[in-house]
Order: structure tokens, then sequence, then C-alpha cells
């Protein structure tokens, strides 16, 4: 989904920096998002406090906590997928291994 | 600090608590509640137990607790355990759909800053018994679907055996994310964060959290 709406909206996202979690992705405030997504999914609540601070101050709340809806809707559908055993249909699941290979996911649990 | 909420998103959230908090098609609210406690106390547990360990002694329980904490660590030998020891498939099911209705909004307050969510008050009542009309088994999932099984993702046809878990995760999903009519949009936005931006934040999100779908 980064890269198809990325490639569709101009501005090609750089996966190997999704992986890595380095840079920003060639994305705006790709970094402070990335900083954000990562100690929201942390238990590091003065790391949290940090990113989501930096974050207001290069955007807005409003974008904050549009990027914190965001975290919960995956904190929700990571589960539904991991706990229903969702796998990808046949034509796509090429695809999707290639992809979570490069992203550095080698196997399933 | 009191953090300016869209409306609509705060009103999925407590929808979802509600929901949470009724009784469901094979639990009580207040077995629906308990799973939820359990739920949210292992996703904000700083010092969690290992995947591996039952905390609870309760098969709903420890589903939900490793469900909450370490999700992507469950896979289909577990679930074929968790059944033959007596959790029925479409318990598992609700209890899946009971975590990923808690969780959420607490993910969302703590990721804002803002306290914890609690529960409402379980409410009175039977389970419903409302499940899908007719059910089969899936090839893209694990669990029991409503029939026709595999003719949709593997994601929408997840909770789909249980029309109410259903309709609170996809009425959670709109708000948190976007409507099924924008996902087919690259340029959708709410005038906050572009397309790509949301992308990004939630492949992070799901790389952490070792998602392999």
């Amino acid at each position: 989904m980064l890269s198809w709406s990325s490639q569709q909206d101009g501005t090609p996202a750089d996966l190997d920096a999704l992986a890595s979690g380095d840079g920003d992705a060639g994305l705006p405030h790709g970094a402070l998002l990335m900083a954000f997504a990562e100690a929201a999914a942390g238990v590091d609540d003065a790391a949290l406090a940090e990113a989501r601070e930096a974050l207001v101050d290069a955007t807005s709340e409003a974008f904050m906590i549009d990027a914190a809806a965001v975290v919960a809707n995956f904190e929700m559908m990571t589960r539904v997928a991991d706990g229903t055993g969702a796998l990808h249909a046949a034509e796509r699941e090429a695809n999707a291994t290639a992809l979570a290979t490069r992203l550095g996911m080698v196997e399933r649990p | 600090m009191t953090r300016a909420v869209r409306d609509d998103l705060a009103a999925a959230h407590r929808r979802s608590l509600v929901h949470v908090a009724a009784p469901g098609a094979r639990f009580t609210a207040a077995r629906r509640v308990q799973i939820a406690e359990v739920a949210i106390a292992a996703f904000l547990d700083p010092e969690p137990t290992p995947p591996w360990v039952r905390p609870h002694g309760d098969l709903a329980l420890d589903v939900a607790h490793r469900l909450a904490r370490h999700a992507g660590t469950i896979n289909l030998e577990w679930y074929e355990q968790i059944v033959t020891e007596g959790l029925h498939p479409l318990d598992w099911v609700e209890v899946v759909g009971i975590v990923v209705s808690a969780v959420p909004p607490v993910a969302f307050a703590r990721a804002i800053g803002a306290p914890p969510p609690g529960l409402p008050a379980p409410q009175p009542g039977d389970p419903t018994g409302h499940e899908a009309a007719e059910l089969a088994p899936a090839r893209l999932n694990f669990v029991p679907v409503a029939a026709p099984a595999d003719r949709m993702p593997s994601v929408v046809q997840a909770l789909s055996a249980l029309p109410d878990e259903w309709d609170n995760l996809w009425q959670l999903a709109e708000a948190q994310y976007m409507s099924d009519r924008a996902m087919d949009d690259p340029l959708w936005n709410r005038g906050t964060l572009s397309r790509p931006q949301m992308e990004l934040v939630a492949g992070r999100l799901s790389l952490i959290r070792e998602c392999f779908f």
C-alpha cells in the first residue's frame, strides 16, 4: 500500500527506510512519523512523549492525532491477521513474500 | 492535557467499548469484560511474560493475553492446541473480536498522551447466539468464516463468523484509518497525513509487531 500510494502521490517512498527505521523514507515528516510509530509500539512512556511532542511541533496536534489513529488501527489489524491466521490469496502470495523478505521478515511463526 | 480528538473517532472508540461490555454471540458481557481487562493489562504491561507462558490457566484469557501482547507468535499449531484443549473455534473468534475492540482505544489514548479509557459495566443478559447463517472452513484463515469462504481478502473475512464483531471492527477501521470506499484512492486523506504518510505509520507499526501479513 505504501509503495502504491506513494507512487500515485508523486513521492515514491523508500521501503528500505521503512525496514530500517532510518531516514524519512522520502516522505515529509517521515522520520518523525516512524519515530512516533516505534515509540507508540514500545513501552517507554518518556520516549513516546518525546516523539509525540516532536511530531506536534513539526506539524500540528490534529496531524499527531490522526497518526495515533493509524497506530491504533494497525494495533487492531495486525491482531486480526495474526489471531485468525490470515494468509494472502495465491495471486498475491509471491509479491507479499518478496516484500516481507525485503523488509527482513523471513518466515511466519 | 486534553487533546482535541475528532468527534467521529471518539464516538467510534466509545461504541467499541460499549460493544465489549454487551453480551456477545457466545460469552456473557461479564466474561467479555474480563477478557478485555486481561487484554488491556497485557498490552500495557512493561514487563510481559514470554509468549509461551499461559498466565491465567483459562483458555480464553490466555488467548486474549497472547494476542494482546505477542500476536506475532500465534500460529496454526497453537490455535489447534487450544481448540483441542476445549476452546470452541467460535469462542476463539469472539476472543479475537473482544481484543481488537478493547486494545485500539487504549493504544490510541496512550499514543496521544491521554489516560486509558475505562470499560463500561457489563450489561445483563445471555449470549446472543448471533452467528453467521452458514459457516465454512477457510483456506485463507485458520478460523471458520461465513460461507462462502475465501471470496474476499482474509483480513476482511476474518471475523465474519460473528457479525457483531465484524461490524465493530469495520466501524473502528473507518474512523481510525479510512472507509472501504477511500481505500482505492491513493490520494485520499483527512487534510492531515497524506495517504503515503498513513501507510508509512501502518507499515512501520506492522513491521515492529512482526505481522507477516
